[in-house]
C-alpha cells in the first residue's frame, strides 16, 4: 500500500474530514500546491479554490474551500478553512436553499460552490 | 383565617408556573446538548488557529510586528465587546456579565482611557443603558441561540477591524460567559487587540525552525490575525450560547423545585383551613343542638 499522510480539514464549526490520503492538492494564495507524504514543513495562506484528494493517481474527492491556512508537516496536513463544502455531497438545489438566508459573504461562496459542482 | 377559595387559586397558579418552568428546563436541557456539541466541534479550529498564530508571533520581530499583534503604543480609547444573552430567565448569567462590564468600564475610565462598547445580545445592552449612553460603538442582537454562524462572527470582526483602522479605538477586549460544565459558567475577559497569544496545551513542539512560509511570515501573520479575531468571537459565541442554556437549565430546575415546595406548603395550609372550618361547623351544630 502506498504511503499516506494524515489530512484534516477543519472549519470553525466542525472537523469536515480526517483521513489518510495519498496526495492532496491545496489552493494556496501563491498557487496550487500538492502535498505528498514526507512533505517539508510549511505554513501556507490559502485562497478560495478546490482542494482535491488523490487516491491511486485519481481524484477521489473534492472540497471547495474559502480562505484559511494550511499547516503541513512530514506526517500530516491540517487545513483550516473558514468555509468548506464537500463537492460530492452537495446539490445545486440545496445550495440555493441555503443561500436564500445566508449573509452576503456566505452567499457568494455558496454560489461559487454551485458553479464548481 | 385564609379563604379556601383563595388558597385553591393560589395553589393552581403555582402549579401552572411549575409546569412552565419544568418545560423550560427540559427545552434548555435538550438545546444544551446540541450547543455543547457545537462548542466542542468548534474547538479544534480555534485551538489550531491559536497554535499557528502563537508560533508565528514568536518569530515576528517586535519592531515590524503588526499593530493587531502588539497593539498601539498609546491607548486612548478601548473597545469592550460585551456578550450576553438575548433572553432572561437564566439565573445570574446576564447579571454577572453586566456587573463585570460595569467594573471594567469604571476601571478603564479611572485609568484615563475612554471606553466604547460593542453590545452583543439584548440583555446587557438594556441593563447597562445608562452607563453606556453615548459610548456605544455598535450593537447586534439575536446572533446566539440555535443558529450561531461563523458569518455572524465574521461580521462583528469586520466592524471591529474597521473601527480599529479608523483609530476609533486602540485596543479591544471582550467579556463573555465561558461554558465550564452544566452547572458552572465563568465570566471570561480576553484581549482581542493586541492578540492574546497562548499556545494551547496540545501544541505539538511548536513550529520548528525548518518551516517554510508561503507568503513570508509577515504577510501570513497579517492575513491570519484578522481571521483570528473572527475565530475567537465565533468560539466565544458558541461558548456563551452553551453557558446560557446551562444557566437557564439550572435556574429553571431551581424554580421548579421552589414551586414544588411552595405547593406543599400551600396544600398544608389549605388542608388545615379546611379541617378548621369543619370543626367550627360541627361545634356550631352541637352547641346549637344543646341549646334546644
Amino acid at each position: 500500500m502506498a504511503e499516506t499522510t494524515q489530512l484534516e480539514l477543519v472549519t470553525p464549526a466542525r472537523t469536515m474530514m480526517s483521513a489518510e490520503v495519498e496526495m492532496v492538492v491545496i489552493p494556496g494564495s501563491e498557487g496550487l500546491f500538492g502535498v505528498l507524504p514526507r512533505h517539508s514543513a510549511m505554513l501556507a495562506n490559502l485562497q478560495r479554490g478546490q482542494l482535491e484528494i488523490y487516491e491511486g493517481g485519481k481524484v477521489t474527492s473534492r472540497f471547495m474551500i474559502d480562505g484559511g491556512v494550511a499547516d503541513v508537516s512530514g506526517e500530516r496536513v491540517i487545513v483550516l478553512a473558514e468555509r468548506a463544502e464537500n463537492l460530492d455531497k452537495v446539490s445545486a438545489e440545496e445550495l440555493d436553499l441555503r443561500a436564500a438566508d445566508a449573509s452576503e459573504a456566505d452567499k457568494d461562496f455558496l454560489m461559487a460552490v454551485k458553479a464548481a459542482i | 383565617m385564609p379563604n379556601l377559595k383563595d388558597l385553591k387559586n393560589r395553589i393552581n397558579s403555582v402549579k401552572s408556573t411549575q409546569k412552565i418552568t419544568s418545560a423550560m428546563k427540559m427545552v434548555a436541557a435538550a438545546k444544551l446538548r446540541r450547543a455543547q456539541e457545537a462548542a466542542e466541534a468548534g474547538r479544534p479550529y480555534s485551538n489550531r488557529m491559536q497554535d499557528v498564530i502563537s508560533g508565528l508571533a514568536a518569530k515576528a520581530d517586535a519592531s515590524s510586528a503588526p499593530a493587531l499583534l502588539v497593539g498601539r503604543a498609546e491607548i486612548k480609547t478601548h473597545l469592550l465587546v460585551i456578550m450576553s444573552a438575548d433572553k432572561g430567565l437564566c439565573g445570574g448569567f446576564n447579571g454577572s456579565i453586566t456587573r463585570e462590564a460595569r467594573e471594567l468600564i469604571a476601571e478603564k475610565e479611572a485609568a484615563g482611557i475612554a471606553v466604547q462598547v460593542y453590545i452583543v445580545g439584548r440583555k446587557s445592552g438594556d441593563a447597562l443603558r445608562q452607563e453606556i449612553e453615548g459610548k456605544q460603538f455598535a450593537r447586534v442582537d439575536n446572533v446566539q441561540g440555535s443558529h450561531v454562524t461563523f458569518g455572524d462572527a465574521a461580521e462583528i470582526a469586520a466592524k471591529i477591524l474597521e473601527g480599529f483602522e479608523a483609530e476609533t479605538f486602540d485596543s479591544v477586549s471582550m467579556i463573555y460567559n465561558r461554558f465550564v460544565n452544566a452547572i458552572t459558567q465563568k465570566v471570561t475577559h480576553t484581549s482581542l487587540i493586541p492578540a492574546d497569544v497562548q499556545a494551547t496545551e496540545d501544541a505539538d513542539a511548536g513550529l520548528s525552525a525548518s518551516y517554510e512560509y508561503e507568503p513570508d511570515e509577515g504577510e501570513l501573520l497579517g492575513a491570519l490575525l484578522p481571521r483570528n479575531i473572527s475565530t475567537q468571537l465565533f468560539s466565544a459565541l458558541l461558548e456563551s450560547t452553551a453557558a446560557e442554556l446551562a444557566a437557564r437549565m439550572t435556574a429553571m430546575d431551581n424554580a421548579t423545585r421552589n414551586a414544588g415546595d411552595m405547593i406543599d406548603r400551600l396544600t398544608l395550609v389549605y388542608n388545615r383551613t379546611r379541617q378548621a372550618n369543619i370543626t367550627k361547623e360541627l361545634i356550631e351544630i352541637i352547641s346549637g343542638a344543646e341549646a334546644v
